[in-house]
C-alpha cells in the first residue's frame, strides 16, 4: 500500500468530492435533520404547559410567569396575536391582562381576565396554567400560602429532559449520515460509472482507493460530530476524550460505509438498505430516549459503544474510568470491521469492483 | 399514447423491481419499520394530573375538589402512597397531617409532605405544589377578586385527545410516499445514465408512453404502501374515500416532483442529494401536525401541506368533503402542473 498514492487519491476525493452537491449535503443535512428532530420530539413529549400573555398595562404577573418553572411563557403584543397563537396551538392558553391589573388586584377590585383556550390542549395543562396564574395573582394580592410544602424524592432515578434524550440520536445521525453514506455512495458511484475498473488497471490498488474514500468519510463524520456537540453545548469536561470517542465512532461509520459500497451495486439498493439498516444503527439512541425500555437491550447494537461514552462524558460528566470498557469494545469492533473490509476486498474483489 | 405499450412498460418496471428480491424485501421491511414506529408510540393520552392522597383527616376542600384534568386518588396508608408513587400510579403522593384542620383554624401553617419519584420533572413538582396550595387557599376561605371569561378556540378535545401515534399517522404515511418517490427518481436517473431509455425510444414506445408508465409505476408503489399502512393502523376508519383520494393525489404529486428531481441531477449521486432536499422540504408540513404552532401560514407554499392537512383532518377529526374540499382541488392543480413540468424536463434530458 503506497501512502503517496493514498494521499493523491485523498486529495482527489476532497477536491472533486467537495464540489459535489452530495458532499455539501452531507454537512447540511445532519444540521437540518437535527433541528427538525428536536422540534418534533422536543414538542411531542414536552410536559410543560404553554401560556400566551398580552399585557395591556405593565403587570408584574408577566415577569412572574416568565420566571416560573412549571410553564413556558410567550408574550404577544395584541389580542389578535394571542388568539392566533392559541388557534395554531403555539400556546395552550392565552390570557389578556387588562390595564391597571396589578392595582385592581392589590385593592381587591373585581377584575376580569380574558382567557383563550386551545381546543386540543390537555386538561392537565389547563388546570396547571389556571392554578399557577391564580397562585401568582394571590401573591400579587399579598395573600400568603396557608401551607408549607415539603417535596421528598423517592428512589434514585434521574429526570432526563427531552433535549438531552435526543442528543445521542442527533450525534449518531451526524456521525453516521456523512461518515457512512459518503464512502458508500462514492464507491457505488465509481462502480456504476466503471471508473473503479479504470483506476485498478493503474498501479493503484483497490485497498488504496477504499482507504482514501474511507478517510474522507471519517474526517467528515468526525467534523460533523464535533459541530453537533458544539451546537448543543454538550462538550462536557473532557473534550479530548470526547473527540477520541467521536473519532472511533467515525472509523466505525466509514468502515460500514465501505462495506456497503463493496457489496451494494446501486444507489437504489443502498437506499433500501438504509431504510432497514437505520434501525440497527440508531436503535441504542431510540432505547436511550425511552427509559421504560430495558436499557441492556441497547448493548446488543454496535453503535451503543459509540453512544454510551458520548452520553457519559457530555451528559453525566464522566471520565475515562466510566467509559474505558466500552471504549475498548468500540476499538475491538473497529478492528473487526476494518478486518472484514480488508477480507472482503481480498476475497470478493469482483464484487468490490 | 399506446396503452398496450404503456402496460408492457409498467409490467417491465414491476418485474425489474421484484426481480431484485433484496430491494423488494427491503421495501416490505421498510413498511414494517413504519408500522413498528406507529405501534410503539403511546396509544392513549394521559390528560390528568394524577395525585395520590393520604389524609387521616380530610379537609372539605380536598374532598370536594373536582377539576377537569385533576384526579385525586385516596391511599389507605403513607406506605401505600409511597408505593403508588414508586410504581408510577400517580405523579405525586400527598400526605396531609392529622391536625391540618386545627392548624388552619388556629392560623398556623401546616406542612404538607409531597412524595415524588426521583425522575419526576421539576415542572411537574412545581405544578403539584401550586395545585395543593390553591386547594389550601380555598380551604382557608381566601378568595380571589378575579373573574375569568374563557373561550375555547377550535374543537374542544378534552376527554377525546388524539394519541401521539395518531398524530404521527399522517407524517408516516406521507414519509412513505415521499421515500418511494426518491426511489423512483433514482430508477429514472439510472435509466438515463445507463442509456436504456434511449434503447427504449428506438422501439415503437414514445417518450410519452415511457413517462406515463414510469409515473404509473411510481404512483402505484407509493400509493399502495401508504394505503396499506393507513389501513393497518386504522387510519381509514374515518372518511376512507377522502384519505384514499388524498393519498392518490399525493402519490401523483411526489411522482411529478421525482420526475423534476431526476431531470435536475446529472448523476445518481446528485439525484439522491436533490431527492433528500425534496424529502426534507415536503416533510416540513408534517412537523406542523406533531408540533402545532411552530409553523405559520408560509407552510402553505409547500405542496405537501395540502396532503398532510387533508389526511390529518380526515383521519383524526373525521373532517368531511365540505371541510376539506379546497385541499384536494389545490393538490389536483399542483399535480397537473408538477407532472407537466416533470415530464417536460425529463423529456428534454432524455433527448
Amino acid at each position: 500500500m503506497s501512502l503517496k498514492r493514498i494521499g493523491f487519491l485523498l486529495g482527489k476525493e476532497v477536491l472533486q468530492g467537495s464540489k459535489t452537491y452530495f458532499f455539501v449535503f452531507a454537512i447540511v443535512a445532519p444540521l437540518v435533520i437535527s433541528l427538525m428532530l428536536s422540534l418534533i420530539f422536543g414538542t411531542l413529549f414536552d410536559e410543560k404547559a404553554k401560556l400566551g400573555i398580552v399585557d395591556e398595562g405593565t403587570s408584574q404577573l408577566v415577569a412572574m410567569t416568565r420566571e416560573s418553572d412549571s410553564l413556558t411563557t410567550r408574550e404577544y403584543g395584541t389580542v389578535s396575536d394571542v388568539q392566533q397563537a392559541v388557534k395554531n396551538g403555539a400556546v395552550d392558553i392565552g390570557i389578556v391582562l387588562p390595564e391597571d391589573f396589578d392595582n385592581s388586584i392589590e385593592q381587591g377590585k373585581e377584575t376580569t381576565i380574558k382567557a383563550y383556550v386551545w381546543g386540543e390542549s390537555l386538561a392537565k395543562h389547563r388546570i396547571i396554567l389556571a392554578v399557577t396564574i391564580a397562585n401568582m395573582v394571590r401573591e400579587l394580592a399579598g395573600q400568603e400560602a396557608p401551607v408549607e410544602f415539603e417535596a421528598i424524592s423517592l428512589g434514585d432515578g434521574v429526570s432526563i429532559p427531552w433535549n438531552e434524550r435526543l442528543l445521542p440520536f442527533i450525534v449518531l445521525m451526524a456521525v453516521f449520515l456523512g461518515g457512512l453514506v459518503l464512502p458508500a455512495t462514492s464507491v457505488i458511484n465509481e462502480k456504476q460509472k466503471r471508473t473503479l475498473e479504470a483506476l485498478v488497471v493503474t498501479p493503484t490498488t483497490v485497498g488504496e482507493i477504499f482507504t482514501a474514500k474511507g478517510l474522507v468519510g471519517l474526517v467528515l463524520s468526525l467534523f460533523m460530530g464535533i459541530v453537533i456537540l458544539l451546537l448543543n453545548q454538550a462538550f462536557g469536561a473532557e473534550p479530548a476524550l470526547l473527540v477520541t470517542v467521536l473519532a472511533l465512532g467515525a472509523v466505525m461509520a466509514a468502515t460500514i460505509g465501505l462495506l456497503l459500497g463493496a457489496f451494494i451495486k446501486d444507489i437504489t439498493t443502498l437506499l433500501a438498505v438504509w431504510k432497514f439498516g437505520g434501525i440497527l444503527l440508531f436503535a441504542p439512541a431510540f432505547i436511550y430516549m425511552f427509559p421504560e425500555i430495558p436499557q441492556w437491550i441497547g448493548r446488543i447494537f454496535p453503535t451503543y459503544y459509540v453512544l454510551q461514552p458520548i452520553v457519559e462524558i457530555s451528559q453525566w460528566g464522566g471520565g475515562w474510568p466510566a467509559i474505558a470498557t466500552n471504549v475498548f469494545i468500540l476499538i475491538a469492533l473497529d478492528i473487526i470491521l476494518i478486518g472484514v473490509v480488508v477480507y472482503a476486498l481480498k476475497k470478493k474483489e469482483q464484487y468490490a469492483v | 399514447m399506446n396503452f398496450r405499450i404503456v402496460g408492457a412498460l409498467i409490467a417491465k418496471d414491476f418485474s425489474l423491481f421484484f426481480r431484485n428480491r433484496f430491494f423488494a424485501i427491503m421495501t416490505v421491511v421498510g413498511l414494517i419499520f413504519y408500522l413498528v414506529i406507529y405501534f410503539v408510540m403511546p396509544r392513549a393520552v394521559n390528560e390528568e394530573l394524577e395525585i395520590g392522597l393520604y389524609a387521616p383527616v380530610l379537609p372539605p376542600a380536598f374532598e370536594q375538589i373536582q377539576e377537569e384534568g385533576l384526579a385525586i386518588r385516596m391511599a389507605a396508608s403513607e406506605d401505600e402512597l409511597k408505593e403508588g408513587v414508586i410504581d408510577g400510579d400517580y405523579v405525586a403522593g400527598i400526605v396531609l397531617p392529622p391536625d391540618i384542620i386545627d392548624s388552619f383554624i388556629s392560623g398556623q401553617k401546616p406542612t404538607i409532605k409531597a412524595y415524588f419519584a426521583a425522575d419526576t420533572p421539576q415542572e411537574i413538582k412545581d405544578a403539584v405544589e401550586v395545585v395543593i396550595k390553591e386547594i389550601a387557599y380555598q380551604q382557608t376561605g381566601q378568595t380571589l377578586a378575579i373573574d375569568t371569561s374563557e373561550e375555547v378556540l377550535g374543537p374542544d378535545l378534552v376527554g377525546k385527545q388524539i394519541p401521539t401515534r395518531d398524530r404521527l399517522r399522517p407524517l408516516l404515511a406521507v414519509l412513505l410516499i415521499i421515500v418511494e418517490a426518491l426511489g423512483l427518481a433514482n430508477l429514472i436517473s439510472e435509466e438515463i445514465e445507463q442509456r436504456t431509455i434511449q434503447a427504449l425510444l428506438v422501439t415503437p414506445a414514445t417518450a410519452k408512453d415511457l413517462f406515463v408508465a414510469k409515473g404509473i409505476t411510481g404512483i402505484s408503489l407509493a400509493f399502495v404502501q401508504a394505503v396499506l399502512f393507513m389501513a393497518i393502523v386504522g387510519g381509514m376508519n374515518q372518511q376512507p374515500l377522502i384519505i384514499l383520494t388524498a393519498l392518490l393525489l399525493g402519490a401523483v404529486l411526489v411522482t411529478g416532483i421525482s420526475f423534476i428531481v431526476a431531470s435536475l441531477g446529472k448523476d445518481m449521486m446528485s439525484v439522491m442529494a436533490w431527492g433528500i432536499v425534496m424529502l426534507i422540504i415536503l416533510f416540513i408540513p408534517a412537523i406542523g401536525i406533531i408540533a402545532p404552532g411552530i409553523l405559520t401560514g408560509w407552510v402553505k407554499v409547500i405542496p405537501s401541506y395540502y396532503l398532510v392537512d387533508t389526511v390529518h383532518r380526515a383521519s383524526n377529526f373525521g373532517a368531511g368533503w365540505g371541510d376539506i374540499w379546497l385541499n384536494p382541488m389545490i393538490l389536483l392543480g399542483l399535480d397537473v402542473v408538477l407532472a407537466w413540468i416533470g415530464i417536460l424536463a425529463l423529456g428534454r434530458k432524455s433527448r
